[in-house]
């Protein structure tokens, strides 16, 4: 098995998570590519999401059954896999949006107070 | 639970792995093509678009292996490819493959199968109904308590009706093996019955499937050898249970039998009921059919005739304790009101599955015990194969290792590899068990109680698969563990140089190679006691002849042989069979010599300086003979004579002694003409005899032998005789002839159980037999296996050395140098092994102590042997490796180079 250290991958991953989420809630059943799409255009370029990222990513929501797929068409006519959250996801989201607040919060006033 | 589904998932995507591996590989490209589609928007030719876009969003192949990692289960599909790659690897290699999964499956296989034993004897509970309450009773001398006894009728009744603590009692005439001959219109069979109180069935929780159990009103029978012509009479309506199995073979299982008669030694009972299939008495097993037992007060049933088998249940919630309490407060009444007419008493209980496994429970942990050094053995010898194979394979995991692949990732490589050898073997193993479990069934039934009832079931394969297991992680883990550490550079470094082997994987052997000696040596010890044991039983002299000699029982039902008929007919068959070609001697027997006690009765001197002194413990073995028996057996009559024609019911009373008898009754006078005194008869001392053993170890005791012709009708006890005939032939050539001169007699009557007087004493012995050639053929495979191991291991140390030996002998070492060189190895491993054997056999033996006979546990002579027998196949092992070695040619090494 090939060393397994903490990469980016993994440091990103809790905030990734986070991400795809958001993103879905909000703009409803998406494929992966304007799932990545709307990420770049969020950040205005800064978050460039890499295939072997995203889709590990959204396979791992899948697994945790946060998300689900279907396959459907897109605009375009093509075939894409579109996924959107499940109850369960709905519910994660809200504590991990409350959880990223608080945490934030502790950030905040800890950076500030070092200022 | 997220944690689970998500294992969930993993696992049905790692089993539909090809189909999702398609879906992805769409699912990406898709991505792509919309990233080169957006490029194209911003103005890219075709080209930098499908060039900017996979900047932007990566490869296929990349972001595929990280979802490969996502999606499955790694180690599941690392295991599934470490099967295939060590099922190539070991195809690859048949002779090494056979070798390992011939010895894995020798280990496992004996282990099994010995487990199996072990298992039904020792662990399955009895087939009854919650046998645990289940009790036997004895009664003990309060003067030695060390014997246990049969019951009395008489202590029996109080028993059953006094004690709280018992549902209930139950007595069953065992004392000697009790038959009866059905007779047929087409012939007479000798079948096995068993007398037994109407309690019996209560206490074994088994009632007649048809018809009823008997009452206790009907407890009537008194078995034949215990009766006179006159309590026969007494029974007026005799009944009879039958087994399933006689119902069926005898009556075609009909089911109109209840209330059928049959014809048993002559005379007819009624079917009053057919036990249930499978219903076997936990002491002697297989009955056909079963009896009312006589328990009432008087006759046999005094407080002084110890002759029942008490088997009880337990109340439930009752502790043993309880009983054992109440017993002794009860047996102190007892000892008051019978004090004249018996001995102090007292019962004693055990847990019944603890008494009929007795000694054959240490047997077996012997065994066991030794079956796990034979595993054991099996396990560092696969260790040691697959240290070669470590090493010859030092290189393609030394570049694994280089190219990165995790030491972790290796042992489980290896471990597979060594997993799928002993399943291999584990699977043929069940195979060499099952045979390996029938030899030990025909080999123990003689010895070893229970053993008709062996089976594997899912406990034996339970234990099998757990063995497996076991020893594919002892023999795996060793060599494993020194390949996944070797450091890869040495390894690829030795790749381009012809070095000497590894120091640490060859010193890990060589402690092999001296444990494997070790664990040979400590079985070589225990099996060599055992042969010893043997080997001075059948030293030991018993008094009589034992080889040549025919032995049958006959049985003359009192329904149709009075006492005069019996006493006519032995002499007659005894002259009949002198006459058969190949017959020297005739005689018979109420019981034969070295096989047990039997009628034990006090015996006191009627004259003499002795006369009418009170001495309670001269118990004297007391034995009906008929024909020439002395002359049969060749026992000496040392003074007198013995008995003639002139011994006849109108003669007075008159016994043989045996010399042991005459010491101690009439020291310092001349025995014969003297009185012995039985049970109050006196009888007159003509003779005495040769000392005779009571058991095959050759204890010597006290006979008292009647003529057969005065017995008969004196006392009127219907005794079966065993005949002895002395022969010039085989014995067994001469069963058929008797048989016939049996008939000529009475075809009715049953030439039962023949066979040799070696034989018959030999049951005796059968468990040491038994003991000892499982043990001797565990030794022989463990010395084959030490062998095997050292050939093994010289062998490749010469072929690693070829090199050094070859400079060597450039130099000028002879071959004999050499030779010595490697036997001096050889000699060096064997004797390490071998030292330390001795102290692990040392501090072992002891726990055979009880099983020996006549040999200590530390026996030197045994010790000695095993070391030498060890030691001459050591260096027979090295013999052909030294050879080789001193064969090496000089030249042609240096030229390899």
């Amino acid at each position: 098995m090939p060393n397994r250290g903490r990469t980016k991958t993994d440091v990103l991953q809790g905030t990734l998570d986070l991400m795809i989420l958001q993103t879905l809630d909000t703009l409803g059943p998406r494929h992966g590519y304007a799932i990545a799409a709307r990420l770049e255009q969020v950040s205005r370029g800064a978050l460039q999401l890499n295939m072997g990222t995203l889709y590990p990513g959204l396979m791992r929501l899948e697994q945790r059954n946060l998300v689900r797929a279907k396959w459907g068409v897109t605009e375009n006519n093509r075939k894409a896999r579109f996924y959107e959250l499940t109850a369960a996801g709905r519910r994660q989201l809200t504590t991990e949006k409350a959880e990223w607040d608080r945490m934030a919060g502790i950030m905040q006033t800890l950076l500030r107070g070092q200022e | 639970m997220s944690g689970l589904r998500e294992w969930g998932s993993r696992l049905w995507s790692t089993l539909r792995r090809r189909r999702r591996d398609r879906e992805l590989e769409e699912e990406l490209r898709l991505h792509l093509e919309l990233a080169t589609d957006e490029a194209r928007r911003q103005g890219y030719s075709p080209d930098d678009a499908r060039r900017a876009a996979r900047r932007r969003a990566g490869s296929i192949p990349q972001a595929m292996d990280a979802l490969r990692d996502q999606r499955g289960l790694p180690w599941l599909e690392d295991l599934w490819t470490d099967l295939r790659y060590a099922a190539r690897t070991l195809r690859k290699g048949p002779g090494f493959t056979t070798a390992v999964v011939l010895t894995f499956a020798l280990g496992i296989g004996a282990s099994t199968a010995i487990f199996s034993v072990v298992s039904s004897v020792l662990l399955e509970p009895l087939p009854y109904e919650e046998p645990g309450r289940l009790i036997r009773l004895y009664q003990v001398d309060t003067d030695d308590p060390d014997d246990l006894e049969f019951v009395t009728g008489v202590h029996f009744g109080h028993y059953r009706d006094q004690i709280a603590s018992f549902e209930d009692l139950a007595a069953v005439y065992t004392y000697r093996e009790t038959g009866a001959d059905l007779e047929m219109d087409e012939g007479a069979e000798r079948i096995r019955v068993l007398y037994t109180s109407a309690s019996y069935f209560d206490v074994l929780r088994t009632q007649p499937v048809r018809g009823r159990a008997f009452r206790r009103d009907e407890e009537t029978e008194v078995p034949p050898v215990m009766s006179d012509d006159r309590q026969n009479e007494e029974s007026q309506s005799p009944i009879v249970i039958l087994s399933d199995r006689l119902w069926r073979r005898q009556f075609d299982g009909d089911p109109s039998i209840l209330g059928q008669t049959l014809r048993l030694s002559g005379a007819l009972r009624t079917v009053i009921g057919v036990m249930p299939p499978g219903f076997s008495d936990p002491v002697i097993g297989q009955v056909d059919a079963w009896l009312p037992l006589n328990l009432r007060p008087g006759g046999s049933n005094n407080p002084g005739n110890h002759y029942l088998t008490v088997l009880g249940r337990l109340r439930s919630g009752t502790p043993i304790q309880t009983a054992r309490a109440e017993l002794a407060t009860l047996d102190r009444a007892l000892a008051e009101r019978y004090a004249r007419q018996a001995d102090e008493e007292h019962a004693q209980i055990l847990p019944l599955q603890e008494d009929l496994v007795g000694s054959a429970s240490r047997t077996l942990q012997v065994l066991l015990g030794a079956v796990g050094f034979v595993l054991l053995l099996v396990c560092v010898n696969i260790s040691n194969l697959l240290f070669v194979r470590g090493t010859t394979r030092r290189r393609e995991l030394a570049v694994r290792l280089a190219l990165g692949s995790g030491g972790g990732r290796i042992v489980r490589q290896l471990l597979t590899e060594s997993l799928l050898l002993a399943v291999a073997g584990g699977a043929a193993g069940l195979v060499v068990a099952k045979s390996g479990t029938a030899a030990l069934v025909s080999l123990g039934s003689a010895s070893i109680p229970r053993v008709d009832s062996v089976s594997f079931d899912t406990r034996v394969l339970v234990f099998a698969t757990a063995v497996t297991l076991l020893s594919a992680l002892l023999a795996g883990s060793a060599p494993t563990l020194g390949a996944s550490r070797a450091a890869p550079g040495d390894a690829l470094r030795e790749w381009s140089r012809l070095s000497t082997a590894g120091r640490r994987s060859g010193r890990a052997r060589a402690g092999l190679v001296v444990t494997q000696v070790a664990l040979a040596l400590v079985l070589l010890v225990g099996s060599g006691l055992f042969m010893a044991s043997l080997y001075r039983l059948q030293q030991v002299d018993l008094g009589v002849r034992t080889d040549d000699v025919l032995t049958f029982e006959v049985h003359l039902p009192a329904a149709r042989y009075d006492a005069q008929n019996r006493a006519r007919f032995h002499e007659e068959l005894a002259r009949r069979l002198e006459r058969l070609p190949g017959v020297q001697k005739v005689g018979a027997v109420s019981k034969l010599p070295a096989t047990g006690s039997y009628h034990g009765w006090p015996t006191r001197a009627g004259t003499g300086p002795l006369a009418g002194t009170e001495d309670e413990s001269t118990g004297a073995q007391h034995r009906v003979v008929a024909g020439d028996y002395f002359e049969a057996l060749a026992i000496p009559v040392l003074e007198g004579r013995s008995f003639d024609d002139r011994d006849d019911a109108d003669a007075p009373r008159r016994v043989v002694v045996s010399r042991a008898l005459a010491e101690r009754l009439f020291p310092g006078t001349d025995p014969v003409g003297q009185r012995v005194e039985i049970g109050g008869d006196p009888a007159e001392v003509i003779g005495v005899a040769g000392d005779v053993a009571i058991d095959p170890e050759g204890t010597v005791t006290r006979y008292v032998f009647h003529p057969h012709r005065q017995f008969a009708v004196a006392a009127n006890r219907n005794w079966a005789l065993t005949y002895t005939v002395a022969a010039a032939v085989a014995p067994e050539t001469l069963i058929p002839a008797a048989r016939r001169e049996l008939a000529a007699l009475d075809p009715r009557l049953v030439l039962y159980q023949p066979a040799s007087l070696a034989a018959s004493v030999g049951r005796g012995t059968a468990q040491r037999r038994f003991t000892t050639v499982v043990l001797a053929s565990f030794a022989a495979a463990a010395l084959a296996l030490a062998a095997l191991g050292l050939f093994g291991v010289l062998s490749y140390s010469v072929r690693q050395r070829r090199r050094e030996l070859g400079v060597r002998m450039a130099l000028g070492a002879r071959a004999s140098d050499v030779r010595r060189l490697v036997l001096g190895h050889g000699a060096t491993l064997a004797a390490s092994g071998i030292v330390i054997g001795l102290v692990v056999s040392v501090a072992l033996t002891w726990v055979l102590g009880s099983l020996l006979f006549e040999v200590s546990p530390l026996d030197p002579l045994t010790f000695a042997s095993a070391a030498f027998v060890l030691g001459a196949s050591a260096l027979l092992a090295s013999w052909i490796p030294a050879h080789r070695a001193a064969g090496v040619e000089p030249i042609d090494v240096l030229r390899e180079e």
